[in-house]
């Protein structure tokens, strides 16, 4: 097969090939699959098929054009008997039903994947994880983004060359395209961290892990729910966080009501399926030397069709960071519902780049079934802007520059709050 | 014969804008006359002649020659857009390497220079299996390659062991397990090692897949096609330099591996048949004029350090040993890492305002690392020359030289969680080259 390969001159990338590497790598991004180029191209598949509906009157035999042997205007389309190939084809395979799947279960069981967006946001979110909402990241965040010991050499100076790279100087066009600098973004920033970090790699695993895949389950209010799927890189650490609220505090939460939204069901937007399994997964195997997830990054993508709306997005960051704090709890405490002694903390960050949102999670209890009781700890800081501009060309309108060319409204802060997450545990 | 005629007709088309040499023994006697009251006689600038057509391209070089700054050259030189030949460093061609070594000039020794350097070693702490973890070690005194090793080994189970993956999608397996190990691999080593190499700490390492351009004009025997270079790096390192970049008293970060910049002489394939040659070529014609060294000429990491590649999984090792061409694995590599050098370092060169017609003053260095997960095989490239097209290569002594190693296994095999077989040559290398720097 290689020497065809060969007298075929080179690997070069055909103009086709060029075609489906742009629809796959947009199909990555938007997580639907699309066979067709233009489909993937403008990102929306096509419409389902209409059935059309076949009369039938009892004792008259419609007059077919099935013995013509092509089609005639005013005859009935005759029904052949269904074509049996006669030998299994993969390619050409209908698949089973979901009636007759082994995993098939009566109960419906309501997913959150990577790609849901809930309609309720932040509240249903919330609600699913039973939790306390805190607005501004705990103290001992703060203290840590404060303290100038714990600054990277000529952090601001590192920060904006970085941005400037992705955002000015990667490309041999004018401006990069949008789709390729918000990973660049967050890549850089992460090599930041992990560079300057050095004291830090018995606690950490440096590498962070993209393709970890988890699978979690859970019962409330009688009904199943599941987190499940591919979410962003994730930072494990040796130890775990230690809680950030003390006993008082999370014994104060059983006061605290849930907000509901009653018109609207809590499980709307969650996908349905009859068709799971009853396990939870971690997405590592035993004896894994970095078992605790300490922050979860997100990116969000710039993409029109699967960016995520603010609101949407924080959702998402709940209930990954909760799933994989859930996850790890069930592992160490057992899957009996109770009040955690020393409850799990997972952090997340999700960003664009540009946006930030900060967000830890303290997972006080793993009875979820009703809404009374201890409930669990949210804090969260959110729409927190690294820099305000970042254009190659100025933007001009009616003769005067709306936003100079270049870079401007820097803002430290930002980016020390993610280092101080980072730096949590570690120091 | 499509494809001869269509050499033809870029034949043709580069007569046209080709610079000469030979103008200027044609001015010579203008400018002794100089004293005279009438104004010099030369060449029209308009007419249909090819007197005039030589002026036109004397006043054009004198015009890239005159240009202040770097950018002004990069932009006269790429004024002027014309389809080119695009050479892809992976290539499924057999016997790539002679080919690449004979368009880019360059000798290939098969081995490492001398000059890299050595580092101070603590291995007190050995442990067979390498996995398990000796947290004691200070990280202060030497590069201690035990620590290290085990870091790396948790690396490897990490990608291949511990984390649960989904089958990978045909010929996409290397973006599954290849590329976030590398990636780890990287981090972990930068990380490491920047205590040691202060030029680390220097350097950005943002760059991924970033693509790398480089375009330049040369004869092979009959025709002249233009070739550019295109390709795609995982992860290139670039180094930062303390000041401006226009300055060419300036000597590049990296030590160049030889002080006499032309003083290897060996042999380089010359070989010119046109029907076998134009399989090294896509089919796809570029248009854009161009030199990219992954970043535009605003970054201050201008100079770069080490390129770390993957093999694509249609050039995986297990598929030349189906196709019963064990021999054409090490040469694939070969030809990728020749291909990409050259045009990183060409490239370098460019930015520092060095083009065929002002040939590079200080030889340009880099390194590559290329890798499919298991075997990694290591290049250094040292740039001489960039003088490659008909009027410059004439009586040109320079050579541009490749130094490289075969392919070596970092590990036997993984079994359960145990990584069997770890050799630490290849570790030593990799901190060997991720070390380099000019004051070592």
């Amino acid at each position: 097969p290689l020497a065809s390969l060969v007298r075929r001159r080179g690997c070069a990338l055909s103009r086709t090939s060029w075609k489906r590497r742009l629809q796959s790598e947009r199909c990555n991004q938007t997580g639907l699959r699309l066979f067709s180029v233009t489909c993937s191209l403008s990102g929306m598949g096509p419409p389902p098929r209409k059935e059309k509906k076949r009369i039938e009157i009892p004792g008259l035999e419609p007059i077919t054009y099935a013995d013509r042997m092509h089609f005639v205007p005013g005859l009935a389309k005759p029904q052949m008997p269904k074509w049996e190939r006669g030998w299994h084809d993969p390619f050409h395979a209908l698949g089973v039903k979901h009636e007759e799947m082994a995993l098939y279960k009566e109960k419906p069981c309501y997913m959150f994947h990577q790609r849901t967006k809930i309609l309720g946001g932040e509240k249903q979110a919330l609600w699913l994880t039973k939790s306390k909402l805190i607005e501004g990241l705990p103290e001992q965040v703060i203290h840590l983004a404060e303290d100038p010991l714990n600054q990277i050499e000529n952090q601001d100076d590192q920060v904006q060359k970085a941005i400037s790279h992705a955002r000015f100087w990667v490309t041999t066009q004018t401006e990069p395209t949008r789709d390729r600098f918000w990973k660049d973004l967050q890549l850089a920033y992460l090599n930041l961290l992990q560079e300057e970090s050095l004291c830090f790699q018995e606690i950490f695993s440096l590498s962070s892990i993209e393709h970890k895949n988890l699978y979690l389950i859970f019962r409330k209010e009688s009904d199943i729910f599941q987190v499940r799927g591919i979410n962003g890189l994730l930072l494990n650490s040796m130890n775990p966080l230690i809680a950030v609220a003390s006993k008082e505090e999370v014994q104060a939460t059983e006061t605290h009501v849930l907000e509901t939204f009653s018109p609207i069901s809590p499980k709307i937007d969650l996908q349905v399926t009859n068709v799971y399994e009853e396990r939870n997964d971690t997405g590592f195997r035993e004896g894994y030397p970095y078992p605790h997830a300490h922050t979860l990054y997100i990116t969000d993508s710039y993409d029109a069709n699967s960016k995520f709306k603010p609101e949407h997005l924080r959702a998402k960051m709940m209930m990954f960071a909760f799933g994989n704090a859930l996850v790890r709890a069930k592992l160490l405490y057992g899957e009996q519902p109770k009040v955690l002694e020393n409850p799990v903390v997972v952090q997340c960050v999700a960003t664009d780049g540009r946006t930030f949102q900060f967000m830890v999670l303290q997972l006080n209890t793993t009875d979820l079934d009703s809404s009374e009781g201890i409930k669990n700890l949210i804090w969260m800081d959110q729409d927190q802007l690294l820099y305000d501009t970042a254009v190659c060309v100025p933007i001009i309108k009616k003769k005067v520059v709306q936003v100079p060319a270049g870079f401007s409204g820097y803002q430290p802060e930002t980016f020390k709050k993610f280092l101080a997450l980072y730096l949590h545990g570690a120091v | 014969m499509a494809a001869q005629g269509r050499l033809h007709f870029f034949a043709s088309s580069l007569q046209r804008v080709l610079h000469t040499d030979t103008l200027a023994a044609a001015t010579a006697p203008v400018t002794a006359r100089a004293l005279s009251l009438y104004p010099p006689i030369v060449a029209s600038l308009t007419a249909k002649s090819k007197a005039a057509r030589r002026r036109r391209e004397e006043v054009y070089r004198e015009r890239v020659h005159a240009a202040g700054s770097v950018q002004e050259t990069l932009r006269l030189l790429t004024k002027l857009q014309r389809m080119k030949y695009v050479v892809y460093p992976q290539t499924l061609a057999l016997n790539a390497d002679r080919w690449y070594q004979h368009f880019t000039k360059t000798a290939f020794l098969p081995k490492l220079p001398e000059k890299l350097p050595s580092f101070p070693l603590t291995t007190q702490q050995e442990d067979a299996g390498g996995a398990s973890s000796s947290n004691q070690a200070s990280w202060t005194d030497g590069v201690d390659l035990a620590s290290l090793r085990s870091l790396v080994c948790n690396a490897v189970l990490q990608e291949n062991f511990y984390l649960k993956k989904k089958k990978a999608f045909l010929y996409r397996e290397h973006e599954l397990l290849v590329a976030p190990f590398l990636s780890n691999l990287v981090t972990i080593l930068t990380s490491v090692l920047a205590e040691h190499n202060p030029l680390l700490k220097r350097s950005s390492l943002g760059d991924y897949k970033t693509e790398i351009y480089f375009d330049y004009c040369i004869v092979l025997q009959v025709l002249p096609p233009e070739i550019q270079y295109k390709e795609k790096v995982l992860k290139a390192l670039t180094v930062t330099q303390n000041k401006p970049t226009n300055q060419k008293k300036k000597i590049p970060l990296l030590a160049s591996w030889l002080k006499e910049i032309y003083s290897i002489l060996t042999y380089i394939f010359s070989i010119a048949c046109l029907g076998e040659m134009m399989r090294f070529f896509s089919k796809m014609h570029l248009k854009h004029f161009l030199s990219f060294t992954g970043s535009k000429v605003a970054d201050p990491y201008c100079y770069g350090h080490t390129q770390f590649h993957f093999v694509p999984d249609k050039l995986k090792r297990n598929r030349f040993e189906k196709a019963n061409l064990t021999d054409q694995i090490e040469v694939c590599l070969r030809a990728n890492a020749i291909a990409s050098l050259f045009a990183w370092t060409g490239a370098q060169a460019m930015y520092q305002g060095f083009w065929s017609h002002a040939d590079v003053t200080r030889p340009f260095v880099s390194q590559a690392v290329i890798t499919d997960g298991k075997y990694y095989s290591f290049f250094c490239y040292q740039l001489n020359t960039l003088a490659l097209t008909v009027q410059t290569d004439v009586n040109n002594p320079r050579k541009n030289i490749c130094w490289g190693t075969e392919s070596m296994k970092l590990y036997e095999a993984v079994e359960d969680d145990k990584v069997e077989g770890f050799n630490d040559e290849v570790l030593e290398l990799l901190v060997r080259f991720l070390l380099n720097a000019p004051n070592l």
